[in-house]
């Protein structure tokens, strides 16, 4: 039994570090492409293994490599080399401890035992999250400070300056789901999501709580520092803000640290707001109950779906010349799919046939929700990326103006009202 | 292992509260506080009070601390502003010498108290939920009264740093 209980929590690990660190490169390789795509240009396409390029994608790690391989570079002018060396550390743990309190499956049960599926089995919840958001600020402040350059200590400023204005509007926004949803248990919430309201709406938190829903995606913009709230390296007035004496992978992990923050943000907005892992009209207990089904749709769907995507790849992969690079890489991933497609069709087969054990279902289950809850992380992490190349960066005074002026007001606001309507009709 | 615990969060507190009072420079001071703060909140943790334990890094850690940090940096507090500090080392050693007497109060009154078991608590006794029932049945005329002082404080500042139409 024992044997179970390690490889279950040796799982949670990696999944969460799968899900934070690394989806940094395939979120670096997506903010260029997407920013391309905006811009209507390529973005990076031609790096390449083999002439496997994987539309780009290898481009991100060449440049991870880059990073760890360059000089290690610190200016004379930096006199707390302590503090220097550490912020991005900071900036870094923090970001990748949000991630670990994120639910990515219903609790598991495995003969006797239950598993709470996310990296850290604690109950903290929004608190945990909420703690080292702010903690991560440090890095930033103390890095801005350390680095002994009037750009830099602007830059720190206007991160602290933002994170105060904006965690007051956050906390307040989530008081709201709080009542609502009467926990701060994070897995207890996407739970209740995975209800129906009026028997045919999923009671997503977006649905239930739509002002909150869109404060708290604005505040956890500006909690991450992205664009449009990247005053703090607003590199039109602060050269590169707080970073600007940085290079290197001290660089780098400040780098790689707003992308698992961004990833953090994004997973916590779909755990709130975006039913979590809960596949719609599909709750834990119905997928159980319905697996057989779904199974059987999943086995016609992959096919198809690769069938689509072999489509794809030809139009988009393709060169007059027969033996080109692209035409062998397209080959070579339709080879793979082909593969992929048998692996998965012969153990859902076996599953189907053989039936199936309730371990069995259960496990098979919490599978279903990760994918659930990693296609979703894709699609908040594009918005966020969608977002940052299509608004520009907020004036500092119009930032603090709306921090102040118009999020906090509104989420006081929708507290009362949620109060009200919850003492008058029940939870 | 929670001795062991206990021992280095204490360590920490006690280095950071040190740290914050000797640093010469202001933030070096503040960044130790921050220290002080987090290993309090371990120890809280500890205490299986974990409501305490986040509110601790939420609310001292995550915001007050920031914006002490903050007025510190933007005071721009050059090198040769802070004040020469020539004769800490002989203050200090006089200041332990005479707060001697007193510690020693406070030792044996540390020894004369009952002894219980520190141990955790039974379930949920720190959770949300129970803080809260004794929080708003207990305690709901000083927590308001808080809050109104708190309130004021809030009124005073931004009539402090509202620019008055005359004076610009």
């Amino acid at each position: 039994m024992n044997l179970v209980l390690v490889s279950v929590v040796i799982f949670n690990i990696v999944v969460s570090l799968l899900f934070s660190l690394g989806a940094a490169p395939i979120l670096v390789w997506m903010e260029r492409r997407v920013a391309g795509f905006i811009q209507d240009r390529l973005g990076p396409n031609r790096c390449n293994i083999g002439g496997f390029r994987l539309g780009g994608l290898i481009q991100s790690f060449a440049d991870m490599l880059k990073l760890v391989f360059k000089e290690d570079y610190r200016p004379k002018s930096v006199k707390e080399k302590l503090f220097f060396s550490f912020s991005p550390v900071i900036v870094f743990v923090c970001a990748y401890l949000t991630f670990m309190v994120i639910p990515f499956a219903d609790d598991l049960i495995i003969g006797n035992q239950i598993f709470m599926m996310q990296g850290l089995p604690i109950d903290f919840g929004i608190l945990w999250f909420l703690a080292f958001a702010g903690l991560s600020v440090y890095g930033i402040i103390v890095g801005g400070w350390a680095s002994n350059n009037k750009y830099s200590l602007l830059g720190g400023l206007r991160a602290a300056a933002q994170v105060i204005s904006y965690e007051a509007a956050m906390g307040l926004s989530l008081i709201s789901i709080l009542i609502v949803y009467g926990t701060i248990h994070l897995g207890e919430m996407v739970r209740i999501q995975g209800e129906l309201l009026f028997g045919f709406i999923p009671a997503w938190g977006i649905v239930m709580q739509p002002v909150a829903a869109i404060l708290f995606i604005i505040t956890a913009f500006a909690e991450t520092n992205r664009a449009p709230f990247d005053i703090a390296e607003g590199e039109s007035e602060l050269v590169g803000g707080f970073h600007t004496e940085y290079s290197a992978m001290r660089f780098g992990l400040f780098f790689v640290g707003e992308y698992v923050a961004m990833s953090a943000s994004s997973a916590l907005i779909i755990t709130l707001f975006l039913g979590g892992y809960q596949i719609p009209w599909l709750n834990t207990e119905a997928l159980k109950n319905n697996l057989f089904w779904v199974i059987c749709c999943l086995m016609v769907l992959a096919p198809l779906m690769s069938v689509v995507f072999a489509r794809w790849i030809d139009k988009n992969n393709a060169w007059p010349e027969e033996n080109d690079k692209r035409n062998v890489e397209a080959r070579w991933l339709k080879r793979a799919l082909v593969v992929i497609n048998i692996v998965l069709l012969s153990i859902l087969g076996t599953l189907l046939l053989l039936g199936m054990s309730s371990d069995a279902v259960n496990i098979t289950v919490a599978l279903l929700q990760i994918v659930t809850f990693a296609l979703k992380l894709l699609f908040v992490n594009f918005f966020f990326i969608w977002v940052r190349w299509t608004l520009p960066r907020f004036r500092y005074d119009h930032l603090q103006d709306l921090g102040w002026k118009i999020l906090l007001p509104l989420a006081i606001a929708n507290i009362f009202f949620t109060g009200i309507f919850v003492v008058v009709f029940g939870a | 292992m929670i001795d062991i615990i206990f021992l280095t969060l204490a360590f920490f507190a006690l280095a950071g509260g040190y740290g914050m009072v000797t640093c010469k420079q202001p933030i070096h001071s503040a960044l130790s506080l921050i220290v002080s703060i987090l290993a309090l909140a371990g120890l809280f943790a500890l205490l299986s009070a974990s409501f305490l334990f986040m509110v601790q890094i939420i609310v001292y850690a995550g915001a007050i601390i920031t914006l002490l940090l903050f007025i510190i940096m933007f005071l721009n507090i050059k090198e040769e502003n802070l004040p020469k500090e020539d004769d800490k080392t002989k203050l200090l050693i006089i200041g332990s010498i005479v707060l001697i007497p007193f510690n020693i109060l406070i030792i044996k009154a540390f020894s004369t108290l009952p002894s219980k078991s520190l141990g955790i608590k039974e379930d949920g006794f720190g959770s949300i939920k129970d803080f809260g029932e004794v929080l708003f049945n207990n305690w709901l005329i000083p927590f308001e009264l808080i809050s109104i002082l708190l309130l004021s404080a809030l009124v005073g500042a931004v009539v402090y740093a509202r620019k008055d139409k005359y004076n610009g």
